[in-house]
């Protein structure tokens, strides 16, 4: 009798834990908060490195976060999602969220040769492999026209010089 | 090989090498350790030739003639490690990239080798190094790795490929390790180790033909891919991989994106610990690049993730 009555709790208290579960933050740097997504809207305010935040949603470049005491825009490139500790306890929600729960995230050691040190160290040249590498290659004509094939077009971009922290 | 010639052999080399190398070797180990750092992608010497843009090596054509050239004075001259010609870059390369697949083979996957030679190639054509051949390979691994070995060879592991989710995502990744080719990242930490050999041989009169050879630069196996970069030439690779992607006209994110993933895997997770053993946290290599980037790609438009035909592992 108990425990239907438990489970069925549970279900009740874990559905709206699922569907709300809004993605966790952290500021990577100190950066401003602002009223839209764009470089020239009004700050509202600003964040520090280690800022813990919710991430509400996304456009474009921008996140709409959610601090303590401020809610508004900051570039994508300030905040790591997840939780900052690094326990990969969040994995599984972010995994939920972009729909690749249960593809390969378990990662089978056994009968798979790893890339520790010392594999690499103790690796023997093996010529077969690298003329079959060489056989895969693709010439910078074929390299355009696939390119073309995804509507992909060439753009100007000037190299990133080295940035200043702001 | 007969006494005679051997003897013959070294004595021209103690005669005439120790004299061409102590003349140039200050020079030639500062340079290289000038080099080691950011930015400095060309040689004093290739630099007061030409102050363009274009990469060092499209100054000499790539013609069979000057790469027979190259190759009768390599067997006489073993390898040119003060300045090593295109075909000599292409050769250490090779021999690297040759052990890192005798450590892990490539995924037997001709359809997935060839789109990722499709993508690596559009985007390395973005690159100041369009010229050299590039290779790009996908390798029976479950680490989360990726590698670049001088002269356009570029491998990604099975076990990152598959936490991929679109193009615009494995053409960042690829256009890191783009990156570190094109600044001959892994070539100058060569030179330099193989400059300091040479340093230490010639101090200990023990200069022989046999120091010169390639092997021994490289130490064992792939050795050189498990010892890493100093963090800013991985800052460096992120920020040009995210140029050459944007370049290419992918969505400039793919690289922080691939960064984000990376920073959810669990420290100690052994598929990440060789990768973040050899390079910076995801979360510092995040925030370089967001203060790189600043407000630049705030005009990008049209760019393309193309995840409808990113291609799907089989297993």
């Amino acid at each position: 009798m108990n425990i239907p009555k438990t489970t069925l709790l549970l279900a009740l208290l874990l559905l709206p834990m699922i569907s709300m579960a809004a993605e966790m933050g952290t500021a990577l740097k100190d950066d401003n908060i602002r009223a839209e997504p764009y470089a020239d809207a009004k700050m509202t305010g600003k964040f520090t490195r280690g800022d813990k935040l919710e991430i509400l949603s996304k456009q474009g470049a921008w996140l709409k976060i959610k601090t303590s005491s401020n809610t508004g825009w900051v570039r994508l490139l300030s905040v790591k999602r997840g939780s900052s500790t690094g326990s990969g306890n969040t994995k599984g929600v972010l995994d939920v969220a972009s729909g690749r729960a249960g593809t390969g995230q378990v990662v089978a050691t056994t009968g798979v040769r790893g890339l520790s040190e010392e594999e690499l160290k103790g690796a023997k040249f093996n010529e077969a492999e690298v003329k079959t590498l060489e056989g895969y290659a693709q010439s910078a004509a074929q390299g355009q026209q696939s390119a073309s094939s995804g509507g992909l077009k060439a753009i100007k971009f000037a190299s990133l010089p080295e940035g200043a922290a702001n | 090989m007969p006494r005679s010639l051997s003897l013959l052999l070294i004595s021209l080399l103690v005669t005439a090498i120790p004299q061409a190398q102590a003349f140039d070797f200050d020079k030639a180990l500062k340079k290289v350790e000038g080099a080691s750092g950011v930015d400095a992608g060309s040689t004093d010497k290739k630099a007061a030739d030409s102050k363009t843009t274009a990469p060092a090596t499209d100054t000499k054509p790539a013609n069979s003639t000057s790469l027979q050239q190259t190759d009768s004075t390599d067997s006489r001259q073993a390898f040119n490690w003060k300045s090593p010609s295109k075909a000599e870059e292409i050769q250490l390369g090779r021999e690297i990239t040759g052990n890192l697949l005798g450590a892990a083979p490539l995924v037997k996957d001709e359809a997935l080798q060839k789109y990722v030679n499709q993508v690596g190639r559009w985007v390395a054509s973005q690159s100041k190094r369009s010229d050299l051949p590039w290779h790009f390979g996908v390798i029976e691994s479950e680490d989360l790795n990726a590698f670049a070995a001088p002269g356009g060879y570029v491998i990604i592991t099975k076990g990152l490929y598959r936490k991929l989710e679109n193009e615009a995502q494995l053409a960042g990744v690829l256009g890191h390790e783009i990156g570190h080719v094109e600044k001959k990242h892994h070539l100058k930490v060569l030179q330099k180790s193989q400059m300091l050999n040479m340093g230490a041989q010639l101090l200990g009169e023990k200069f022989g033909k046999d120091n010169q050879t390639i092997d021994k630069a490289i130490g064992s196996g792939a050795e050189v891919l498990a010892r890493g970069l100093d963090k800013d030439a991985e800052f460096e690779a992120d920020r040009i991989g995210l140029a050459l992607a944007t370049r290419a006209g992918y969505d400039p994110y793919g690289l922080p994106e691939v960064l984000q993933i990376l920073g959810q895997v669990g420290k100690n997770d052994n598929s990440v610990a060789l990768l973040f053993k050899t390079h910076p946290s995801p979360d510092d290599r995040l925030a370089k690049l967001g203060d790189a980037v600043g407000n630049r790609l705030d005009n990008i438009k049209d760019e393309k993730t193309l995840e409808n035909r990113f291609y799907k592992l089989k297993n």
